[in-house]
């Protein structure tokens, strides 16, 4: 306590060589910035070496399959079947297999898919459309093809004829977001009745990754205006308000210089780092409240600069520890990107600090005395509307405890209620809002087509040629039939469709052998057959070489995490049912999703209990009381609650931005309930029985109170901004933090004061401490 | 010499020596990852006409095992997709396959069945690049640029030996100009005095996939009979041809 007090002091003797020394240390920082890298693709926060991403991989390899795709939907109201519409998709396919960056080998569209049939004795493999239908007979004959052949059946086209699509698979490392906006450009050149989607993991996630630093850039700037222009018309003061706002600008500047120089990339995560800190540096609000209240009082500034750190540094020190610790908690979790964004903010926050007991107390002795008197004298609790409105709501809480904490513990029981309902998921398509174009183009695609996400079931045997065995076949047929029970599977489709479709157009188109064949010999041979003309990757995607693995590829009609749980599940219940002799193992993106959203959210739940914890423990060390200790943790209980059962209720997902928000709120909403019980103890000490109890609580109410209320509205105020946000969660995080800070508030006032109130019997035993 | 003399030299040389031809074919299809898959067969070619004329091919196969007995004919003709039968032993049948030439797979590998048999020299406009060496022997550099636009590379160049005409290399550049496809001779052998390539590989740059393919058991001017060219003998192919 005394290093940080002679701080204080050295920092009001020697401001300017403070200010000096500050300013070198953040251009020192700055230096970095030009290094930065950034890294927004999500995949990321697990590492390339995860057992989920390597057994992506070997199944990638193994089939030769790509890791990202782009479906673009084509919607004709009047039918897709058509010369006009036809001729598009031939030149939009023809277009797109230019587009560097599409693996054009492997595009699947109407003038490159595979098609085996039978004509006058011939078997026919080529692909569907190499010319435009000349004539209706021409027409006619493609649309029996099409609707004839499962293989194509809400693949390339849909049951009522109104849609097709065009899969684009991706190089590895290409930008879908880059792919998709060409694919766009193709499309706008076309006229005409239809209905263009672009569609797929990859557009949303690299949109959204672009999208993503484009609205840091500019929310953060606009909340940091916001939050200037309310410090402004709270203290009248520029210049106090410009140093407020530098205290979380530097600290911006020295967390991501550190950052940047020890080499990490700015990973969508760390992104939210600025945000959050200025949120957090709002924190020092309530030194210049009691500042002005000092000054009043002392009319003297150096010594209301030293009376003012020696009030507030206890309950703004560990307000501080609070919220790192709810940051440093995350150092301790698996997910690389998690730690590094704990332990960055954690550091931001400590700068703050100590900026807060150097920097600030160094400007405040710049501001002229007379501008500071004309401030203080509006700083009067018993004429100031804000104090009088504070102790109102305090008196609520005060003189109705019973009702009051009732009301509250229903409220709590509620909430309770609303968590447990909770939805741990991730769904990057839902980031978008619903009216946005990757949201309808998804939407469309899923309710025509057999679906834009992906997941793979390989089976897998010990033995080789045991997938060209007809007990393997009619095995993976069945769990093909199994799956497609699934509501949200769309379509399946396996090497077992290739040799059914074989088999019927060798004996002439006979729906009689549209089945497995009887013989391993014929399976082989028709498999060899299929080999001879089609693409090579046709057969390469769904058998591996040694024909000891078969793919099935599972289309499903949403992005939601559980689409791909309920397949697994399926899986392992039907092997469970129909014992055979091999394993099944779920891959694919939908699969990869399922696991990020397992690893990083459930990382980030750890982190959220242990978090709860942490600040518990700094509760009982500042207070040196578990009983206080519990009272302080009630207002941050409830907010926490509160929201978790609001967003229970409303059925939103926990997803990542909810996540990263938990740790905020956890550090912020113990905050007010710090201050208010610190300075209320504080006060009680002080005037020694000379006041009571009451009264010492509608003091508190009324003074730190009013740096609470200051606080938590100069907070919503900015962030109520990111509400406008395109991206909901930019809405999510904007809401998340308006509703934290004004519920903690005043909880902070009205239930905290009600809870002291009717337990004061048990809290005072044996004294004050 | 003109570009158009060049690739018919060499079309002659690569594709037509002889009245007729024979070898045991063992292609390795490797996968970006190293998977293998095998084919293994016989191979019987005889010419009907000039170089550049028709030709018919009869093919059994051997590996993979599950497809031994099967056998494969195709009638070639210059100008017009070949006809194609191919017979299938697990139900005895024998059915025609249609396929393009030009874009189909050859049994699953990265030759396309034009690149097997070869492509007709006046579907494409020829222009002699440079001349240059190539593994140490003079070479006529040709680039070879469909007329049609149905391919799926925008130009192929080929290095052909000044001495013998045969190609060296070929290099398949797509649409967006990129190489994506290559061919290499990697071993010549004298047959009968015909110069054979044995060796050769085609890999594809863009999948990571290729193909490699040996001859072994070559010769020259044998006396295939027309007769073996029948549906009959597809599905009984003479002990003598399959061994």
């Amino acid at each position: 306590m005394m290093k940080k007090f002679s701080l204080v002091e050295f920092s009001v003797e020697r401001p300017k060589l403070i200010v000096v020394l500050t300013i070198i240390i953040t251009l020192a920082f700055m230096t970095q910035f030009p290094k930065m890298r950034t890294d927004t693709n999500p995949k990321n926060m697990l590492p390339a070496t995860s057992d989920v991403r390597v057994g992506n991989d070997d199944v990638e390899k193994t089939f030769g399959l790509y890791e990202d795709m782009i479906v673009l939907g084509i919607v004709n109201d009047k039918g897709v079947l058509n010369r006009d519409t036809l001729g598009k998709v031939q030149r939009i396919t023809d277009a797109i297999l230019g587009i560097k960056g599409v693996a054009a080998r492997d595009v699947n569209s109407f003038p490159t898919i595979t098609n085996v049939t039978a004509e006058a004795g011939t078997l026919k493999v080529a692909p569907l459309m190499t010319q435009l239908p000349q004539s209706e007979e021409e027409i006619k004959a493609l649309r029996k093809m099409l609707l004839e052949n499962p293989l194509f059946i809400n693949r390339i086209i849909s049951k009522d004829e109104k849609t097709t699509a065009i899969y684009v698979p991706l190089e590895k490392g290409a930008n879908g977001k880059e792919i998709a906006d060409k694919i766009r450009e193709i499309i706008k050149k076309e006229k005409g009745d239809e209905k263009y989607y672009v569609a797929g993991d990859p557009v949303a996630r690299d949109t959204f990754g672009a999208e993503m630093f484009k609205l840091m850039a500019l929310f953060a700037p606009i909340a940091g205006a916001i939050m200037l222009l309310v410090r402004y018309l709270m203290f009248r003061d520029f210049f106090l308000s410009i140093t407020l706002m530098m205290d979380a600008m530097i600290s911006i500047v020295w967390s991501m210089g550190l950052l940047i120089g020890l080499g990490f990339p700015i990973h969508i995560m760390s992104s939210m780092a600025p945000v959050f800190l200025m949120a957090i540096a709002t924190d020092s609000m309530h030194i210049f409240n009691e500042f002005y209240f000092r000054y009043r009082e002392t009319k003297n500034k150096k010594q209301a600069i030293i009376e003012t750190m020696h009030a507030v540094s206890r309950p703004v020190r560990y307000t501080a520890l609070a919220t790192a610790a709810g940051f440093a908690v995350l150092l301790f979790m698996n997910i690389i990107p998690v730690k590094v964004f704990g332990g960055l903010v954690a550091f931001g926050t400590i700068v703050l600090r100590v900026l807060s007991f150097s920097f600030i107390p160094a400007m405040f002795t710049f501001v002229k005395d007379e501008k500071i008197e004309q401030i203080a004298h509006a700083e009067d609790i018993g004429s100031s509307r804000t104090s009088q409105l504070l102790k109102t709501l305090a008196g609520l809480g005060i003189h109705k405890p019973k009702t009051t904490v009732i009301a509250g513990l229903l409220l709590f029981a509620i909430a309770i209620l609303g968590i447990s309902k909770t939805v741990v998921n991730n769904n990057m398509v839902e980031w978008f809002k619903k009216d946005s174009d990757i949201r309808t183009a998804d939407t469309v695609i899923n309710k025509s087509l057999g679906g834009t996400s992906l997941g793979y079931v390989v089976a897998i045997s010990n033995e080789e040629n045991f997938i060209k065995t007809p007990e393997a076949m009619s095995y993976i047929e069945s769990l093909q039939r199994h799956l497609e029970k699934i509501p949200v599977v769309g379509k399946t489709t396996s090497v077992v469709d290739y040799v059914k479709r074989i088999n019927r157009v060798l004996h002439d188109d006979n729906p009689q052998f549209d089945k497995v064949p009887e013989t391993k010999e014929m399976i082989g041979q028709y498999l060899f057959l299929f080999s001879m003309s089609a693409k090579p990757s046709d057969l390469d995607n769904v058998v591996d070489y040694p024909f000891k693995k078969a793919n099935i590829w599972v289309q499903l009609k949403t992005w939601d995490a559980q689409a791909m749980k309920d397949v697994v599940k399926a899986v392992e219940d039907y092997k469970k049912a129909h014992p055979v002799s091999m394993d099944f193992k779920p891959a694919g993106i939908a699969y990869f999703n399922l696991v990020w959203n397992h690893e990083v959210l459930w990382d980030m739940v750890k982190g959220l209990i242990l978090a709860l914890i942490a600040v518990f423990v700094i509760l009982a060390v500042y207070f040196r009381s578990i009983k206080w200790a519990l009272v302080g943790y009630t207002p941050l209980l409830f907010t926490v609650s509160l929201i978790y059962g609001v967003i229970g209720f409303t059925g939103k997902d926990f997803d990542m931005p909810i996540s990263v928000m938990s740790c905020l709120s956890l550090g912020m909403a113990v905050d007010f309930a710090i201050h208010f019980v610190g300075r209320l103890r504080q006060r009680l000490a002080e005037m020694q029985g000379k006041e009571s109890l009451a009264e010492a609580m509608l003091w508190t109410a009324a003074r730190p109170g009013k740096g609470i209320m200051r606080n938590a509205v100069l907070f919503a105020a900015s962030f109520a901004v990111m509400m406008f946000a395109p991206l909901t969660p930019y809405i999510t995080v904007g809401a998340f933090i308006v509703s934290m800070m004004m519920l903690s508030a005043i909880m902070t006032i009205i239930y905290v004061p009600a809870l002291i109130t009717l337990t004061q019997g048990w809290l005072f035993k044996g004294g004050l401490k | 010499m003109t570009a158009d003399e060049v690739m018919k030299k060499s079309q002659a040389a690569f594709l037509y020596q002889g009245k007729d031809f024979k070898a045991r074919v063992m292609m390795k299809l490797i996968s970006s990852g190293g998977q293998e898959r095998v084919r293994e067969m016989a191979m019987l070619r005889k010419n009907y006409g000039a170089p550049g004329g028709e030709q018919k091919y009869f093919m059994y196969f051997f590996q993979p095992a599950d497809v031994k007995d099967m056998t494969f004919m195709v009638y070639k003709y210059p100008g017009r997709d070949a006809d194609r039968w191919l017979f299938v032993p697990a139900i005895n049948m024998v059915r025609r396959i249609a396929a393009k030439d030009k874009s189909s797979s050859f049994v699953g590998s990265d030759f396309t069945y034009e690149d097997v048999s070869g492509r007709n020299i006046v579907d494409d406009t020829h222009t002699i690049v440079k001349e240059e060496k190539f593994v140490g022997k003079d070479c006529y550099v040709i680039k070879s640029v469909p007329k049609a636009a149905d391919m799926d590379y925008s130009y192929k160049q080929s290095w052909i030996d000044k001495s013998d005409f045969l190609p060296l290399k070929e290099e398949y550049y797509d649409r967006r100009g990129g190489l994506y496809k290559v061919f290499t001779a990697d071993e010549i052998k004298a047959v009968k005095g015909f110069q054979t390539i044995t060796k050769r590989t085609m890999k594809n740059l863009s999948s990571g996939h290729r193909t490699e393919v040996s001859y072994s058991k070559t010769d020259y001017n044998i006396g295939i009979d027309d007769s073996l060219f029948s549906e009959r003998f597809l599905k009984q192919p003479p002990k003598k041809w399959t061994e």
